[in-house]
Protein backbone atom coordinates (compact mmCIF):
# COMPACT_ATOMS: atom_id res chain seq x y z
CA UNK A 1 0.00 0.00 0.00
CA UNK A 2 1.72 3.34 -0.93
CA UNK A 3 2.11 5.58 2.32
CA UNK A 4 0.25 8.75 2.53
CA UNK A 5 1.82 11.23 -0.44
CA UNK A 6 0.97 14.55 0.98
CA UNK A 7 2.45 16.54 3.53
CA UNK A 8 -0.15 17.27 6.68
CA UNK A 9 -1.59 20.70 6.23
CA UNK A 10 -0.91 23.43 8.89
CA UNK A 11 -3.19 24.63 11.20
CA UNK A 12 -2.95 28.50 10.20
CA UNK A 13 -3.27 27.63 6.25
CA UNK A 14 -6.08 25.06 6.63
CA UNK A 15 -7.99 28.09 9.59
CA UNK A 16 -7.54 30.63 6.84
CA UNK A 17 -9.71 28.70 3.85
CA UNK A 18 -12.55 27.78 6.28
CA UNK A 19 -12.33 31.46 7.12
CA UNK A 20 -12.61 32.01 3.47
CA UNK A 21 -15.09 29.40 3.27
CA UNK A 22 -17.36 30.32 6.08
CA UNK A 23 -17.28 34.45 6.00
CA UNK A 24 -19.71 34.81 3.58
CA UNK A 25 -21.99 32.00 5.05
CA UNK A 26 -22.18 33.22 8.56
CA UNK A 27 -22.59 37.37 6.86
CA UNK A 28 -25.72 35.90 4.65
CA UNK A 29 -27.31 34.09 7.48
CA UNK A 30 -30.33 34.59 9.58
CA UNK A 31 -28.08 35.31 12.64
CA UNK A 32 -26.92 38.28 10.77
CA UNK A 33 -30.31 39.60 10.98
CA UNK A 34 -30.55 39.28 14.39
CA UNK A 35 -26.46 40.95 14.57
CA UNK A 36 -27.83 44.19 12.42
CA UNK A 37 -30.61 44.56 14.59
CA UNK A 38 -28.69 44.39 17.91
CA UNK A 39 -25.86 46.41 16.46
CA UNK A 40 -28.86 48.88 15.05
CA UNK A 41 -30.27 49.27 18.25
CA UNK A 42 -27.91 51.90 19.45
CA UNK A 43 -27.67 53.77 16.50
CA UNK A 44 -31.78 54.24 16.62
CA UNK A 45 -31.38 54.94 20.53
CA UNK A 46 -28.72 57.70 19.41
CA UNK A 47 -31.07 58.85 16.79
CA UNK A 48 -33.37 59.16 19.21
CA UNK A 49 -31.51 61.25 21.57
CA UNK A 50 -30.56 63.62 18.61
CA UNK A 51 -34.41 64.22 17.28
CA UNK A 52 -35.68 64.61 20.64
CA UNK A 53 -33.07 67.30 21.83
CA UNK A 54 -33.39 68.62 18.46
CA UNK A 55 -37.61 69.10 18.35
CA UNK A 56 -38.22 69.79 22.30
CA UNK A 57 -36.73 72.40 24.04
CA UNK A 58 -35.43 69.80 26.59
CA UNK A 59 -31.84 69.58 27.63
CA UNK A 60 -29.38 67.38 29.24
CA UNK A 61 -29.64 66.01 32.08
CA UNK A 62 -27.66 67.34 35.22
CA UNK A 63 -25.25 65.35 37.07
CA UNK A 64 -23.61 66.83 40.58
CA UNK A 65 -24.87 70.45 39.41
CA UNK A 66 -23.08 70.08 35.48
CA UNK A 67 -25.29 69.15 32.65
CA UNK A 68 -24.13 66.18 31.07
CA UNK A 69 -22.28 66.14 27.88
CA UNK A 70 -22.43 64.25 24.51
CA UNK A 71 -19.37 62.31 25.14
CA UNK A 72 -20.84 61.17 28.78
CA UNK A 73 -23.79 59.71 27.02
CA UNK A 74 -21.91 58.00 24.53
CA UNK A 75 -19.94 56.66 27.45
CA UNK A 76 -23.47 55.21 29.20
CA UNK A 77 -24.10 53.65 25.72
CA UNK A 78 -20.72 52.14 25.40
CA UNK A 79 -21.50 50.49 29.38
CA UNK A 80 -24.72 49.86 29.32
CA UNK A 81 -25.51 48.65 25.31
CA UNK A 82 -22.34 47.58 24.28
CA UNK A 83 -20.62 45.78 27.30
CA UNK A 84 -23.30 44.98 29.09
CA UNK A 85 -25.25 43.30 26.74
CA UNK A 86 -24.39 43.65 22.49
CA UNK A 87 -20.81 42.14 22.70
CA UNK A 88 -21.32 39.19 25.19
CA UNK A 89 -24.72 38.51 23.38
CA UNK A 90 -23.01 38.37 20.16
CA UNK A 91 -20.51 35.85 21.77
CA UNK A 92 -22.91 33.63 23.30
CA UNK A 93 -25.01 33.29 19.92
CA UNK A 94 -22.25 33.30 17.52
CA UNK A 95 -19.25 31.12 19.65
CA UNK A 96 -22.15 28.90 20.69
CA UNK A 97 -23.22 28.27 17.18
CA UNK A 98 -19.51 27.79 15.17
CA UNK A 99 -19.36 24.12 15.06
CA UNK A 100 -23.36 23.23 16.60
CA UNK A 101 -24.36 24.63 13.54
CA UNK A 102 -22.93 22.75 10.77
CA UNK A 103 -23.48 19.87 12.72
CA UNK A 104 -27.18 20.62 12.93
CA UNK A 105 -27.10 21.02 9.14
CA UNK A 106 -25.06 18.37 8.65
CA UNK A 107 -22.48 20.14 6.65
CA UNK A 108 -19.58 19.02 9.13
CA UNK A 109 -18.77 15.90 7.37
CA UNK A 110 -17.42 17.89 3.97
CA UNK A 111 -15.10 19.33 6.58
CA UNK A 112 -14.23 16.57 8.94
CA UNK A 113 -13.41 14.29 5.68
CA UNK A 114 -10.80 17.04 4.12
CA UNK A 115 -7.23 16.63 4.67
CA UNK A 116 -6.96 19.62 7.29
CA UNK A 117 -6.44 19.42 11.13
CA UNK A 118 -10.55 19.33 12.91
CA UNK A 119 -9.09 22.18 15.16
CA UNK A 120 -8.65 24.53 11.60
CA UNK A 121 -12.43 24.31 11.24
CA UNK A 122 -13.70 25.72 14.81
CA UNK A 123 -10.21 28.43 14.40
CA UNK A 124 -11.27 29.36 10.85
CA UNK A 125 -15.30 29.43 11.76
CA UNK A 126 -13.86 32.01 15.31
CA UNK A 127 -11.78 34.55 12.57
CA UNK A 128 -15.24 34.58 10.20
CA UNK A 129 -17.24 35.04 13.42
CA UNK A 130 -14.52 37.65 14.68
CA UNK A 131 -14.51 39.58 11.24
CA UNK A 132 -18.08 39.11 10.63
CA UNK A 133 -19.14 40.99 14.04
CA UNK A 134 -16.26 43.76 14.20
CA UNK A 135 -17.62 44.13 10.76
CA UNK A 136 -21.07 45.54 11.81
CA UNK A 137 -20.40 46.24 15.95
CA UNK A 138 -17.47 48.71 15.41
CA UNK A 139 -19.11 51.05 12.74
CA UNK A 140 -22.18 50.88 14.88
CA UNK A 141 -20.28 52.54 17.93
CA UNK A 142 -18.67 54.95 15.07
CA UNK A 143 -22.08 56.20 13.94
CA UNK A 144 -23.30 56.57 17.79
CA UNK A 145 -20.31 58.47 18.53
CA UNK A 146 -20.67 61.02 16.06
CA UNK A 147 -24.34 61.02 16.52
CA UNK A 148 -23.95 61.87 20.37
CA UNK A 149 -20.86 63.45 20.81
CA UNK A 150 -21.18 66.66 19.46
CA UNK A 151 -24.30 67.17 21.90
CA UNK A 152 -24.08 69.47 24.93
CA UNK A 153 -20.14 70.77 25.41
CA UNK A 154 -18.00 67.86 23.56
CA UNK A 155 -16.01 68.48 20.79
CA UNK A 156 -15.29 65.11 18.32
CA UNK A 157 -11.74 65.85 17.72
CA UNK A 158 -11.25 66.09 21.43
CA UNK A 159 -13.08 62.64 22.41
CA UNK A 160 -11.75 60.87 19.07
CA UNK A 161 -8.86 59.13 20.70
CA UNK A 162 -11.01 57.32 23.79
CA UNK A 163 -13.29 56.24 20.93
CA UNK A 164 -10.58 54.46 19.07
CA UNK A 165 -9.99 53.20 22.46
CA UNK A 166 -13.68 52.34 22.82
CA UNK A 167 -12.99 50.04 19.12
CA UNK A 168 -10.36 48.11 20.78
CA UNK A 169 -12.32 47.34 23.82
CA UNK A 170 -15.13 46.05 22.20
CA UNK A 171 -13.05 43.89 19.61
CA UNK A 172 -11.34 42.41 22.40
CA UNK A 173 -15.19 42.13 24.30
CA UNK A 174 -15.98 39.72 21.22
CA UNK A 175 -13.02 37.88 21.00
CA UNK A 176 -12.71 36.72 24.07
CA UNK A 177 -16.30 35.76 24.52
CA UNK A 178 -16.30 34.19 21.22
CA UNK A 179 -13.73 32.19 22.06
CA UNK A 180 -14.65 31.22 25.43
CA UNK A 181 -18.65 30.02 23.81
CA UNK A 182 -16.72 28.96 20.98
CA UNK A 183 -15.24 26.04 23.82
CA UNK A 184 -18.47 25.47 25.20
CA UNK A 185 -20.22 25.43 22.11
CA UNK A 186 -17.76 22.31 20.99
CA UNK A 187 -17.90 20.66 24.98
CA UNK A 188 -21.51 21.05 25.95
CA UNK A 189 -24.63 19.79 24.84
CA UNK A 190 -26.89 23.07 25.82
CA UNK A 191 -24.47 25.36 25.35
CA UNK A 192 -26.85 28.83 24.29
CA UNK A 193 -28.93 28.33 27.82
CA UNK A 194 -25.19 28.26 29.53
CA UNK A 195 -24.00 31.06 27.65
CA UNK A 196 -26.83 33.05 28.39
CA UNK A 197 -26.59 32.25 32.52
CA UNK A 198 -22.97 32.92 32.09
CA UNK A 199 -23.87 36.22 30.99
CA UNK A 200 -26.49 37.00 32.39
CA UNK A 201 -26.39 35.64 35.82
CA UNK A 202 -23.03 34.71 36.57
CA UNK A 203 -21.56 37.55 35.28
CA UNK A 204 -23.75 40.40 36.95
CA UNK A 205 -24.10 38.32 40.21
CA UNK A 206 -20.37 37.76 40.63
CA UNK A 207 -19.24 40.98 40.00
CA UNK A 208 -21.62 42.33 42.81
CA UNK A 209 -19.69 40.62 45.51
CA UNK A 210 -16.07 41.05 46.82
CA UNK A 211 -13.72 38.65 46.29
CA UNK A 212 -12.14 36.32 43.98
CA UNK A 213 -15.28 34.81 42.18
CA UNK A 214 -15.15 37.80 39.50
CA UNK A 215 -11.66 36.90 38.02
CA UNK A 216 -13.97 33.93 36.27
CA UNK A 217 -15.80 36.29 34.52
CA UNK A 218 -15.06 38.23 31.08
CA UNK A 219 -16.59 41.39 31.81
CA UNK A 220 -14.37 41.97 34.51
CA UNK A 221 -11.45 42.51 32.52
CA UNK A 222 -13.22 43.80 29.80
CA UNK A 223 -14.50 46.90 32.24
CA UNK A 224 -11.09 48.16 32.87
CA UNK A 225 -10.22 48.58 29.32
CA UNK A 226 -13.34 50.88 28.98
CA UNK A 227 -12.22 54.94 28.55
CA UNK A 228 -15.40 56.46 29.98
CA UNK A 229 -15.69 56.84 33.75
CA UNK A 230 -18.37 54.84 34.74
CA UNK A 231 -21.69 56.70 35.27
CA UNK A 232 -21.95 58.35 38.48
CA UNK A 233 -24.74 60.21 38.57
CA UNK A 234 -27.41 58.84 41.53
CA UNK A 235 -29.69 57.05 39.45
CA UNK A 236 -31.03 53.62 39.66
CA UNK A 237 -28.82 52.64 36.97
CA UNK A 238 -25.49 54.01 38.18
CA UNK A 239 -26.09 52.85 41.47
CA UNK A 240 -25.83 49.24 40.27
CA UNK A 241 -23.22 50.18 37.98
CA UNK A 242 -21.28 51.45 40.95
CA UNK A 243 -21.15 47.91 42.34
CA UNK A 244 -19.16 46.72 38.76
CA UNK A 245 -16.90 49.53 39.90
CA UNK A 246 -13.67 47.45 41.17
CA UNK A 247 -11.63 47.05 37.92
CA UNK A 248 -8.41 45.26 37.67
CA UNK A 249 -4.89 47.52 36.14
CA UNK A 250 -4.51 47.83 32.66
CA UNK A 251 -2.12 45.37 31.96
CA UNK A 252 -3.61 42.79 33.95
CA UNK A 253 -7.05 43.05 31.70
CA UNK A 254 -4.91 42.97 28.23
CA UNK A 255 -3.17 39.77 29.12
CA UNK A 256 -6.35 38.22 30.86
CA UNK A 257 -8.39 38.41 28.16
CA UNK A 258 -5.37 37.30 26.04
CA UNK A 259 -4.94 34.35 27.65
CA UNK A 260 -8.73 33.84 28.00
CA UNK A 261 -9.14 34.45 24.84
CA UNK A 262 -6.22 32.25 23.10
CA UNK A 263 -6.56 28.98 25.72
CA UNK A 264 -10.66 29.06 24.88
CA UNK A 265 -9.61 28.91 21.69
CA UNK A 266 -7.19 26.10 22.00
CA UNK A 267 -9.16 23.97 24.38
CA UNK A 268 -11.92 24.33 21.87
CA UNK A 269 -9.87 22.90 19.17
CA UNK A 270 -8.69 20.20 21.30
CA UNK A 271 -11.81 19.50 22.14
CA UNK A 272 -12.86 19.40 18.00
CA UNK A 273 -10.30 17.44 17.53
CA UNK A 274 -11.23 14.40 19.72
CA UNK A 275 -15.34 14.71 19.95
CA UNK A 276 -17.12 12.71 17.53
CA UNK A 277 -20.46 14.55 16.17
CA UNK A 278 -23.02 12.02 15.57
CA UNK A 279 -25.61 13.58 12.98
CA UNK A 280 -28.88 12.73 13.47
CA UNK A 281 -30.11 10.65 10.57
CA UNK B 1 -2.22 -6.37 -3.91
CA UNK B 2 -3.29 -5.38 -0.12
CA UNK B 3 -6.64 -4.61 0.89
CA UNK B 4 -8.27 -1.08 0.59
CA UNK B 5 -9.98 -1.28 4.16
CA UNK B 6 -9.61 -3.53 6.96
CA UNK B 7 -11.44 -3.64 9.89
CA UNK B 8 -10.41 -6.39 12.55
CA UNK B 9 -12.98 -7.07 15.35
CA UNK B 10 -14.60 -3.24 14.65
CA UNK B 11 -17.60 -2.54 17.35
CA UNK B 12 -19.67 0.94 18.15
CA UNK B 13 -21.55 1.74 20.54
CA UNK B 14 -24.11 5.12 20.13
CA UNK B 15 -24.31 4.88 24.38
CA UNK B 16 -26.73 1.45 24.56
CA UNK B 17 -27.28 1.50 21.22
CA UNK B 18 -25.32 -0.94 19.07
CA UNK B 19 -24.28 0.35 15.76
CA UNK B 20 -21.88 -1.90 14.64
CA UNK B 21 -21.40 -5.21 16.73
CA UNK B 22 -17.89 -7.05 16.07
CA UNK B 23 -17.12 -6.82 12.48
CA UNK B 24 -13.89 -8.27 10.74
CA UNK B 25 -13.72 -7.88 6.85
CA UNK B 26 -11.77 -7.01 4.57
CA UNK B 27 -12.11 -4.56 1.21
CA UNK B 28 -10.04 -5.67 -1.80
CA UNK B 29 -8.96 -3.55 -4.75
CA UNK B 30 -11.66 -2.27 -7.06
CA UNK B 31 -15.37 -1.79 -6.86
CA UNK B 32 -17.39 -3.15 -3.38
CA UNK B 33 -20.83 -2.95 -2.75
CA UNK B 34 -22.03 -2.61 0.53
CA UNK B 35 -25.62 -3.94 0.79
CA UNK B 36 -27.96 -3.78 3.78
CA UNK B 37 -31.23 -1.95 4.48
CA UNK B 38 -31.36 1.18 6.34
CA UNK B 39 -30.46 0.96 10.29
CA UNK B 40 -28.54 -2.05 9.34
CA UNK B 41 -25.12 -0.29 10.14
CA UNK B 42 -24.39 0.84 6.83
CA UNK B 43 -23.59 4.68 7.47
CA UNK B 44 -22.06 3.39 10.91
CA UNK B 45 -19.31 1.64 8.81
CA UNK B 46 -19.60 4.20 6.56
CA UNK B 47 -18.61 6.90 9.37
CA UNK B 48 -15.70 4.90 10.77
CA UNK B 49 -13.96 3.95 7.47
CA UNK B 50 -14.24 7.94 6.88
CA UNK B 51 -12.78 8.68 10.23
CA UNK B 52 -16.07 10.92 11.47
CA UNK B 53 -16.40 8.42 14.46
CA UNK B 54 -14.01 6.80 16.40
CA UNK B 55 -14.18 2.70 16.72
CA UNK B 56 -15.96 1.76 20.22
CA UNK B 57 -13.66 -1.53 19.87
CA UNK B 58 -10.97 -2.95 17.91
CA UNK B 59 -9.41 -1.31 13.96
CA UNK B 60 -10.27 0.06 11.20
CA UNK B 61 -7.02 0.64 8.93
CA UNK B 62 -7.81 2.36 4.79
CA UNK B 63 -5.33 2.35 2.24
CA UNK B 64 -3.10 0.72 5.07
CA UNK B 65 -3.28 3.57 7.43
CA UNK B 66 -5.61 4.27 10.71
CA UNK B 67 -8.12 6.96 9.84
CA UNK B 68 -9.11 8.36 13.16
CA UNK B 69 -6.93 11.22 13.38
CA UNK B 70 -5.19 11.53 10.94
CA UNK B 71 -6.28 14.17 8.05
CA UNK B 72 -3.38 13.75 5.68
CA UNK B 73 -5.04 10.38 4.81
CA UNK B 74 -8.28 12.59 2.66
CA UNK B 75 -6.41 13.70 0.14
CA UNK B 76 -6.35 9.80 -0.81
CA UNK B 77 -10.18 9.54 0.11
CA UNK B 78 -13.04 11.47 -1.58
CA UNK B 79 -16.28 11.13 0.41
CA UNK B 80 -20.11 11.65 -0.77
CA UNK B 81 -22.52 11.45 1.90
CA UNK B 82 -25.62 10.12 2.14
CA UNK B 83 -27.03 13.68 4.03
CA UNK B 84 -28.78 16.07 1.43
CA UNK B 85 -27.04 18.75 3.03
CA UNK B 86 -25.07 21.59 1.25
CA UNK B 87 -24.45 25.68 1.52
CA UNK B 88 -27.61 26.21 -0.74
CA UNK B 89 -26.28 29.59 -1.23
CA UNK B 90 -23.49 29.17 -3.50
CA UNK B 91 -23.30 27.75 -6.49
CA UNK B 92 -22.12 24.22 -7.52
CA UNK B 93 -18.75 25.49 -8.73
CA UNK B 94 -18.39 27.40 -6.03
CA UNK B 95 -18.76 24.94 -3.06
CA UNK B 96 -17.40 22.47 -5.31
CA UNK B 97 -13.92 24.68 -5.44
CA UNK B 98 -14.08 26.07 -1.85
CA UNK B 99 -14.04 22.51 -0.42
CA UNK B 100 -11.06 21.39 -2.98
CA UNK B 101 -9.10 24.37 -1.56
CA UNK B 102 -9.11 22.62 2.07
CA UNK B 103 -6.89 20.06 -0.11
CA UNK B 104 -4.30 22.85 0.00
CA UNK B 105 -4.46 23.58 -3.81
CA UNK B 106 -4.72 26.74 -5.28
CA UNK B 107 -7.55 29.30 -6.10
CA UNK B 108 -7.16 29.07 -10.13
CA UNK B 109 -6.30 25.32 -9.48
CA UNK B 110 -9.70 24.54 -7.35
CA UNK B 111 -11.91 26.23 -9.54
CA UNK B 112 -10.08 24.10 -12.42
CA UNK B 113 -10.37 20.76 -10.75
CA UNK B 114 -13.96 21.52 -9.73
CA UNK B 115 -15.00 22.40 -13.12
CA UNK B 116 -13.36 19.35 -14.58
CA UNK B 117 -15.33 17.54 -11.89
CA UNK B 118 -18.82 19.01 -12.53
CA UNK B 119 -18.16 18.22 -15.97
CA UNK B 120 -17.61 14.61 -15.39
CA UNK B 121 -20.59 14.34 -13.61
CA UNK B 122 -22.77 16.56 -16.07
CA UNK B 123 -23.23 19.12 -14.24
CA UNK B 124 -21.02 21.46 -16.01
CA UNK B 125 -24.25 23.53 -17.78
CA UNK B 126 -25.26 24.02 -13.88
CA UNK B 127 -21.76 25.15 -12.17
CA UNK B 128 -22.99 28.55 -11.95
CA UNK B 129 -26.16 27.99 -10.41
CA UNK B 130 -26.82 27.85 -6.97
CA UNK B 131 -27.21 24.81 -5.30
CA UNK B 132 -30.42 25.82 -3.19
CA UNK B 133 -32.10 25.57 -6.71
CA UNK B 134 -30.66 22.08 -7.74
CA UNK B 135 -33.10 18.83 -8.19
CA UNK B 136 -32.50 16.00 -5.97
CA UNK B 137 -30.31 14.63 -8.79
CA UNK B 138 -28.25 17.20 -9.20
CA UNK B 139 -27.77 17.51 -5.43
CA UNK B 140 -26.97 14.30 -5.27
CA UNK B 141 -24.30 14.85 -8.56
CA UNK B 142 -22.79 17.87 -7.08
CA UNK B 143 -21.17 15.79 -3.89
CA UNK B 144 -20.20 13.02 -6.56
CA UNK B 145 -18.09 15.76 -7.95
CA UNK B 146 -16.50 16.87 -4.75
CA UNK B 147 -16.00 13.45 -3.89
CA UNK B 148 -13.90 12.86 -6.87
CA UNK B 149 -12.58 16.79 -7.82
CA UNK B 150 -9.31 15.69 -5.95
CA UNK B 151 -8.60 12.20 -7.85
CA UNK B 152 -8.83 10.02 -4.62
CA UNK B 153 -7.35 6.71 -4.92
CA UNK B 154 -10.67 5.73 -2.31
CA UNK B 155 -14.51 7.14 -3.33
CA UNK B 156 -16.52 5.75 -0.60
CA UNK B 157 -20.26 7.10 -1.52
CA UNK B 158 -23.13 6.93 0.74
CA UNK B 159 -26.45 5.74 -0.98
CA UNK B 160 -25.27 7.78 -4.21
CA UNK B 161 -28.24 6.98 -6.64
CA UNK B 162 -30.87 8.12 -3.75
CA UNK B 163 -33.27 9.86 -5.76
CA UNK B 164 -31.77 10.42 -8.99
CA UNK B 165 -33.99 10.11 -12.25
CA UNK B 166 -33.13 7.23 -14.49
CA UNK B 167 -31.07 8.95 -16.47
CA UNK B 168 -28.54 10.54 -13.87
CA UNK B 169 -28.65 6.99 -12.68
CA UNK B 170 -27.62 5.56 -15.64
CA UNK B 171 -24.46 7.79 -15.95
CA UNK B 172 -23.23 7.80 -12.51
CA UNK B 173 -23.62 4.02 -12.66
CA UNK B 174 -21.07 4.38 -15.65
CA UNK B 175 -18.70 6.92 -13.98
CA UNK B 176 -18.20 4.96 -10.99
CA UNK B 177 -17.44 1.72 -13.50
CA UNK B 178 -15.21 3.70 -15.42
CA UNK B 179 -13.59 4.70 -12.05
CA UNK B 180 -12.99 1.17 -11.72
CA UNK B 181 -11.46 0.27 -14.60
CA UNK B 182 -9.09 2.93 -14.14
CA UNK B 183 -8.08 1.01 -11.39
CA UNK B 184 -9.13 3.62 -8.96
CA UNK B 185 -10.77 1.52 -5.69
CA UNK B 186 -14.92 2.72 -4.80
CA UNK B 187 -16.80 1.71 -1.95
CA UNK B 188 -20.72 2.06 -2.63
CA UNK B 189 -23.60 1.57 -0.52
CA UNK B 190 -26.97 1.03 -1.33
CA UNK B 191 -30.23 -0.64 0.00
CA UNK B 192 -30.67 -1.83 -3.42
CA UNK B 193 -29.28 -4.46 -4.58
CA UNK B 194 -30.38 -4.31 -8.29
CA UNK B 195 -27.86 -0.35 -7.98
CA UNK B 196 -25.08 -2.70 -6.54
CA UNK B 197 -24.85 -5.24 -8.97
CA UNK B 198 -25.23 -3.13 -11.83
CA UNK B 199 -21.75 -1.40 -10.48
CA UNK B 200 -19.85 -4.96 -8.66
CA UNK B 201 -20.31 -8.40 -8.33
CA UNK B 202 -18.30 -7.85 -4.81
CA UNK B 203 -20.35 -7.11 -1.88
CA UNK B 204 -20.64 -7.11 1.96
CA UNK B 205 -23.81 -7.80 3.05
CA UNK B 206 -24.88 -5.93 6.25
CA UNK B 207 -27.77 -6.10 8.49
CA UNK B 208 -28.51 -5.47 12.40
CA UNK B 209 -25.05 -4.35 12.96
CA UNK B 210 -23.60 -7.28 11.34
CA UNK B 211 -21.72 -8.52 8.59
CA UNK B 212 -24.13 -11.58 7.34
CA UNK B 213 -21.93 -11.91 3.95
CA UNK B 214 -18.99 -10.79 1.78
CA UNK B 215 -18.20 -12.00 -1.65
CA UNK B 216 -20.12 -12.37 -4.66
CA UNK B 217 -23.26 -11.32 -5.08
CA UNK B 218 -24.79 -13.91 -7.82
CA UNK B 219 -25.28 -16.56 -4.71
CA UNK B 220 -27.79 -14.27 -3.42
CA UNK B 221 -29.40 -12.82 -6.06
CA UNK B 222 -31.75 -16.06 -6.67
CA UNK B 223 -33.04 -15.62 -3.53
CA UNK B 224 -33.84 -11.71 -3.97
CA UNK B 225 -35.56 -12.33 -6.80
CA UNK B 226 -38.11 -14.47 -5.05
CA UNK B 227 -39.42 -11.39 -3.07
CA UNK B 228 -41.34 -8.61 -4.85
CA UNK B 229 -39.52 -5.26 -5.20
CA UNK B 230 -40.86 -1.80 -4.69
CA UNK B 231 -40.11 1.45 -6.89
CA UNK B 232 -41.55 4.70 -5.85
CA UNK B 233 -41.37 6.66 -9.50
CA UNK B 234 -42.26 11.05 -9.77
CA UNK B 235 -42.59 11.73 -13.10
CA UNK B 236 -45.20 13.93 -14.67
CA UNK B 237 -47.64 11.78 -16.19
CA UNK B 238 -47.99 8.67 -13.83
CA UNK B 239 -50.94 8.10 -15.71
CA UNK B 240 -49.16 7.46 -18.69
CA UNK B 241 -46.66 5.53 -16.82
CA UNK B 242 -49.04 3.49 -15.30
CA UNK B 243 -50.72 2.54 -18.69
CA UNK B 244 -47.32 1.60 -19.65
CA UNK B 245 -45.73 -0.56 -17.01
CA UNK B 246 -49.26 -2.32 -17.25
CA UNK B 247 -48.34 -3.92 -20.36
CA UNK B 248 -45.48 -5.72 -19.13
CA UNK B 249 -46.54 -8.90 -17.22
CA UNK B 250 -43.37 -8.37 -14.60
CA UNK B 251 -45.44 -5.47 -12.84
CA UNK B 252 -47.50 -7.16 -10.15
CA UNK B 253 -49.25 -3.98 -8.81
CA UNK B 254 -49.29 -0.41 -8.45
CA UNK B 255 -50.37 2.75 -6.89
CA UNK B 256 -50.32 5.93 -7.19
CA UNK B 257 -49.22 8.84 -4.94
CA UNK B 258 -48.86 12.17 -5.14
CA UNK B 259 -46.73 13.11 -8.35
CA UNK B 260 -45.94 9.75 -8.32
CA UNK B 261 -46.69 5.97 -9.17
CA UNK B 262 -45.25 2.96 -6.73
CA UNK B 263 -44.56 -0.07 -8.69
CA UNK B 264 -44.06 -3.36 -7.65
CA UNK B 265 -41.72 -5.84 -9.80
CA UNK B 266 -40.94 -9.48 -9.95
CA UNK B 267 -38.25 -8.80 -12.44
CA UNK B 268 -36.17 -5.52 -11.20
CA UNK B 269 -33.35 -5.86 -13.66
CA UNK B 270 -36.43 -5.60 -16.53
CA UNK B 271 -37.92 -2.75 -15.28
CA UNK B 272 -35.23 -0.57 -14.36
CA UNK B 273 -33.96 -1.42 -18.09
CA UNK B 274 -37.55 -0.30 -19.64
CA UNK B 275 -37.76 2.96 -16.93
CA UNK B 276 -34.27 4.40 -18.23
CA UNK B 277 -35.57 4.04 -21.77
CA UNK B 278 -38.86 5.43 -21.33
CA UNK B 279 -37.06 8.33 -19.40
CA UNK B 280 -34.13 8.76 -22.35
CA UNK B 281 -37.02 8.80 -24.98
CA UNK B 282 -39.31 11.43 -23.08
CA UNK B 283 -42.06 10.12 -25.32
CA UNK B 284 -44.19 9.67 -21.59
CA UNK B 285 -43.16 13.03 -19.95
CA UNK B 286 -40.12 13.89 -17.69
CA UNK B 287 -39.40 11.45 -14.58
CA UNK B 288 -37.89 13.05 -11.97
CA UNK B 289 -36.87 10.49 -9.02
CA UNK B 290 -37.01 6.86 -8.71
CA UNK B 291 -36.57 5.20 -5.31
CA UNK B 292 -36.94 2.14 -3.47
CA UNK B 293 -37.50 1.91 0.21
CA UNK B 294 -35.49 -0.74 1.67
CA UNK B 295 -38.61 -3.21 2.92
CA UNK B 296 -37.24 -5.34 -0.31
CA UNK B 297 -34.17 -5.96 1.16
CA UNK B 298 -35.07 -6.20 4.83
CA UNK B 299 -37.68 -8.80 3.17
CA UNK B 300 -34.90 -10.77 1.71
CA UNK B 301 -32.70 -10.21 4.65
CA UNK B 302 -34.99 -11.94 7.26
CA UNK B 303 -35.60 -15.02 4.46
CA UNK B 304 -31.89 -14.90 4.91
CA UNK B 305 -31.59 -15.09 8.54
CA UNK B 306 -34.38 -18.04 9.18
CA UNK B 307 -32.87 -19.53 6.20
Amino acid sequence: MTPTRAIRPSLVNSALRIFDLSLGQMLWSRRSVFLALLAGGPVALALGIRVILLVTPAQLPMINGARMSGSAIFGLIIWLLYIRFIIPVLGVFYGTSLIADEVEDKTITYLFTRPIPRGAVLVGKYLAYLMCTTLLVLPSAVIVFFIVTPLGRSGIGEQFPSLLADLGMLAAGLAAYGALFAFVGATLKRPLVIGLVFVFAWEPGVLIFPGYLKHATIAYYLQALVPHAMPNEESVVSGILQLFNEIPPLATSLASLAGITLAALWLASRVVQAREFVLEQ
Amino acid sequence: MADIIAADHVSKWYGQVIGLNDVTLTVPPGITGLLGPNGAGKSTFMKLITGQLKVSKGSVTVLGEPIWGNPALYFRIGFCPEQDSFYDRMTGLEWVAALVRLNGVSETEAQSMAKRALDRVDLADAAGKKIGAYSKGMRQRVKMAQALAHDPDLLILDEPLAGMDPIARRKTIRLIKEWGRAGKNVLVSSHILHEIESMTSNILLVNQGRILAEGNIHQIRDLIDEHPHTVYVKADQTRALARAFLAEDDVLSMKFEEGAVVVQTARPDAFYARLTALAASGELGAIHEVTSPDDNLQAVFEYLVKS
